[in-house]
C-alpha cells in the first residue's frame, strides 16, 4: 500500500490530462496539441484540411495561447437548433472565443425566387424560417402588393394579422420549451409542443397545410375562415392562458433555470443595436423597437398594444419578454376577432402578375425580429432581385459577443435564448 | 362554403389600385437630405413609406456616418444591407435600409459600385452587425469591403471560386442542358445511359446500372458506347 504523507504533491488533474493527451497524440503520430503563445494552430485542429488563414479574424480565432484548444460544436449537435457548427476556443471549461460556421443548410432561396413568378415566391419562402412561416409570407406579400399597386381587402388584412399572431404565439412557446430543454429540462418542451399542435391544427384547418402553410396570396389570403378554424380557435382561447401560466410556473421560478439564465449573455441596448439584433431580443435589452409600432403595416395602426421591454438584457429577460409577448398576442387576437369585418378575402389578381418596374421594401415583426424583403421588378413575371433579411441570421452575431468568459455548457443555453432558426440563418 | 364563393365574386370590386408614388409624409427628411448631403445626393425619390437616393459607392461610409451621427437624421439602426447586380454590362449596387425615430419613412441608400472593380468601404465600424451582411455580399456577389476584418465566405465553402448571385452566374450543368440552349436533358439518350461514366476515375456502378445489352459488333472501330447512343 502506498503511503501518502503530508508533503506528497497531489498532481493537478489538468496536468494529468495534459500528460495523458500528449502521450496519446505521440502514440498516434500527431504533434503536440498546445503551441507556443499565440501561434497559428491551423484547421486540422477542427478536423478540416489545413490552409492559411484568409482574414485577420480567422487568424485570431485559430491562434492558440498556452492552455487553449479548439473544439467543434456541431454541425450534428442536438441543440444547435438546426445544422450549424460553432468553432469554440476554450481554456479548460471557459470559453475564449467563438466562430460560427454557417452554410450547412444553404439552399439559395433568393436565387430560386429570381426564377419564380411572384405567386410562387410565396411558396419558396415558407421553408426558410420554418417556425414563422406566416411572417415569411407576410413581408413578400406586402412588398409585391406595393410593387403591383394593389391593396388587399379589409377582411384579408384582419385574417393575416390573426394568423401571424397565432404563429408568433406558438413560436415563442417553442422558444420557452427549447430554452429549458437546452438546460436539461425535458418537460416544458413537451407541453410547448402540445400547445403548438393546437395552433397548428387550427392553422391547418384554415390553410390546408400543417407546417409550411402557403396561406398568403398577392392581394389577400387563400381561404376565408371556416367553422373548424373558428371552433378550434374558441376552444384554444378558452384555455390558453391556463396552459401558458402552467408552463410559466414550471420554468420561471425554477431555481436551476434562474441560476443559468440570470446574468447570462447580457447585451446592453447599445450593443444590441450595433449588432443588428432586433425583435424580442432587442426589446429585452430595453430598446422599444417594434416594427408593428415603428412602421405600422397591415392593421397594426388600428390595434391597441404597448411595446413591451425588459431592462436587464440577459437570457432571463429574453425569456420573460417572450412570455409577455405571448400574452400581448392573445390580447391582439381578441381585438382582431372583435373587429373583423365581413367581406371578400382576396382581390382580383391574375395568376402571373407583371408589376411595373420599381422597387419595394417591406418589413414585418417576425417572432425573431425584423424580417424584411427588398424586391426589384423589371416589368417581367418574376422578381429581378429578391432579397430577404432574416433576423436570426443577424442576431446570431451576438452569441460570439456575449459568450467569452462563460462556461462551455452555457453556450447552447444562451444561444437558445436568442432563438435562432437555422433554416432562416442559412436561407 | 357559400360565403367563400360569395367573397370570390365580390372580390374584383375591392382590388383597389393605388398610386405607386404617393407623396410621402417625410417632406422634412427630403429637405434635410438636400441641405446636408447635396454634394453626394442623386436621384432622390420617394414612395408611400420610403425615401431613397443614390450615392457613389466610395462615399458610402461618409454618408452613412452623417446619417447615423447627425442629430437631425439619427438613423441609429441598420435594417438591411444587400447587393444588387444590374447585369454583366451594368453596375452593382449595395442597398442600405436605415431606420430613425425622427422620420416616418425607411431610408434607402443605394451605393453604386463599379462592376469591374467592386470595392466599397466597410461600415462594420458604424454597425458591428454589418459584418454578416458584408460577408454575405462578398460570398454571393463578390463585392469587396475595404477595411473589413473578416471578409471571408459565409455560406459557400472557403475554396469555392464563383459568386452565385451574380446575374451571369450559370450552374455548370445548366450551361449545356438549359432550356435557353435549346436542350431538354430528358430527350438526350446519353443522360439515361450511364456507360459513359464507366471509365471515369473513382466512379463505380452496379452491373445492373450499365447498359451492356448493346451488341458488340455494332460498335465500330474507335467509337464508344456513348458515341453510339448519341442521336445522329
Amino acid at each position: 500500500m502506498t503511503t501518502i504523507d503530508r508533503d506528497t504533491r497531489i498532481p493537478d488533474p489538468i496536468e494529468l490530462d495534459r500528460a495523458e493527451e500528449e502521450r496519446l497524440r505521440a502514440a498516434a503520430g500527431l504533434g503536440p496539441v498546445r503551441t507556443e503563445r499565440g501561434e497559428y494552430a491551423g484547421f486540422d485542429q477542427v478536423g478540416i484540411p489545413d490552409r492559411p488563414p484568409q482574414t485577420e479574424r480567422e487568424r485570431e480565432v485559430y491562434s492558440l495561447d498556452e492552455g487553449e484548444m479548439l473544439v467543434n460544436m456541431g454541425p450534428q449537435h442536438p441543440s444547435t437548433h438546426g445544422v450549424m457548427r460553432l468553432v469554440v476556443k476554450v481554456r479548460g471549461e471557459i470559453i475564449v472565443d467563438i466562430d460560427p460556421v454557417l452554410g450547412y443548410l444553404h439552399r439559395g432561396i433568393e436565387k430560386l425566387c429570381e426564377n419564380a413568378t411572384y405567386t410562387t415566391v410565396l411558396t419558396y419562402v415558407d421553408p426558410m424560417d420554418y417556425l414563422s412561416t406566416m411572417h415569411n409570407e407576410h413581408a413578400p406579400a406586402i412588398a409585391f402588393e406595393k410593387l403591383y399597386g394593389i391593396e388587399p381587402p379589409r377582411r384579408a388584412e384582419y385574417i393575416r394579422a390573426l394568423v401571424v399572431e397565432l404563429n408568433r404565439i406558438f413560436s415563442h412557446g417553442l422558444m420557452m420549451g427549447f430554452l429549458a430543454l437546452d438546460m436539461g429540462g425535458l418537460t416544458p418542451i413537451l407541453y410547448a409542443f402540445i400547445n403548438r399542435d393546437e395552433i397548428v391544427d387550427m392553422l391547418s384547418a384554415i390553410s390546408g397545410q400543417r407546417m409550411l402553410f402557403n396561406f398568403f396570396r398577392v392581394g389577400g389570403v387563400n381561404f376565408d375562415t371556416n367553422d373548424e378554424f373558428l371552433s378550434r380557435l374558441g376552444t384554444w382561447r378558452s384555455r390558453v392562458m391556463k396552459n401558458i401560466e402552467m408552463n410559466e410556473h414550471m420554468i420561471t421560478d425554477n431555481e436551476i433555470f434562474r441560476a443559468r439564465t440570470i446574468g447570462m449573455g447580457t447585451l446592453t441596448g447599445q450593443e444590441a443595436i450595433s449588432l443588428g439584433v432586433t425583435g424580442p431580443n432587442l426589446r429585452a435589452s430595453g430598446v422599444p423597437f417594434d416594427v408593428r409600432r415603428a412602421h405600422p403595416y397591415s392593421i397594426y395602426r388600428e390595434l391597441e398594444f404597448d411595446v413591451i421591454t425588459q431592462e436587464s438584457g440577459d437570457s432571463y429577460a429574453r425569456y420573460l419578454q417572450r412570455i409577455a409577448e405571448i400574452k400581448q398576442s392573445i390580447h391582439l387576437i381578441d381585438q382582431i376577432i372583435d373587429r373583423m369585418p365581413h367581406g371578400p378575402v382576396q382581390a382580383q389578381v391574375p395568376g402571373i402578375i407583371r408589376p411595373k418596374p420599381g422597387r419595394a421594401y417591406a418589413a414585418v415583426e417576425s417572432p425573431r425580429g425584423l424580417y424584411s424583403v427588398y424586391s426589384i421588378s423589371d416589368g417581367g413575371p418574376n422578381p429581378y432581385r429578391f432579397r430577404m433579411r432574416d433576423p436570426s441570421f443577424i442576431s446570431l452575431q451576438a452569441v460570439p459577443k456575449v459568450m467569452p468568459g462563460k462556461l462551455v455548457a452555457d453556450t447552447m443555453a444562451v444561444m437558445a435564448s436568442f432563438d435562432p432558426v437555422m433554416g432562416g440563418v442559412d436561407k | 362554403m357559400e360565403h367563400v364563393r360569395r367573397s370570390r365574386t365580390a372580390a374584383h370590386a375591392l382590388g383597389r389600385r393605388r398610386a405607386l408614388t404617393t407623396p410621402v409624409a417625410a417632406g422634412a427628411l427630403v429637405r434635410l437630405l438636400t441641405e446636408h448631403l447635396s454634394a453626394d445626393l442623386r436621384d432622390l425619390w420617394t414612395d408611400a413609406d420610403t425615401v431613397e437616393f443614390t450615392i457613389d459607392g466610395a462615399r458610402a461610409l461618409d454618408v452613412l456616418t452623417t446619417l447615423r451621427d447627425d442629430d437631425d437624421f439619427a438613423f441609429f439602426m441598420l435594417a438591411d444591407a444587400a447587393a444588387v447586380d444590374y447585369g454583366p454590362n451594368e453596375h452593382f449596387e449595395v442597398v442600405y435600409h436605415l431606420f430613425s425615430w425622427k422620420h416616418p419613412a425607411w431610408l434607402r441608400v443605394r451605393a453604386r459600385v463599379d462592376r469591374a472593380e467592386p470595392r466599397l468601404p466597410t461600415i462594420t465600424g458604424l454597425w458591428e452587425g454589418a459584418m454578416f451582411h458584408e460577408r454575405e455580399m462578398y460570398d454571393m456577389m463578390g463585392i469587396v469591403f475595404d477595411g473589413n476584418r473578416d471578409l471571408r465566405r459565409i455560406y459557400m465553402s472557403p475554396d469555392y471560386r464563383s459568386f452565385p448571385h451574380r446575374k451571369d452566374f450559370v450552374l455548370p450543368d445548366d450551361a449545356a442542358d438549359s432550356a435557353a440552349a435549346g436542350v431538354n436533358p430528358l430527350e438526350r439518350p446519353e443522360t439515361w445511359d450511364l456507360t459513359r461514366f464507366r471509365d471515369a476515375p473513382g466512379v463505380t456502378f452496379a452491373a445492373s446500372e450499365l447498359r451492356e445489352d448493346a451488341p458488340a459488333e455494332a460498335v465500330e472501330d474507335g467509337e464508344t458506347l456513348a458515341d453510339q447512343s448519341r442521336p445522329r
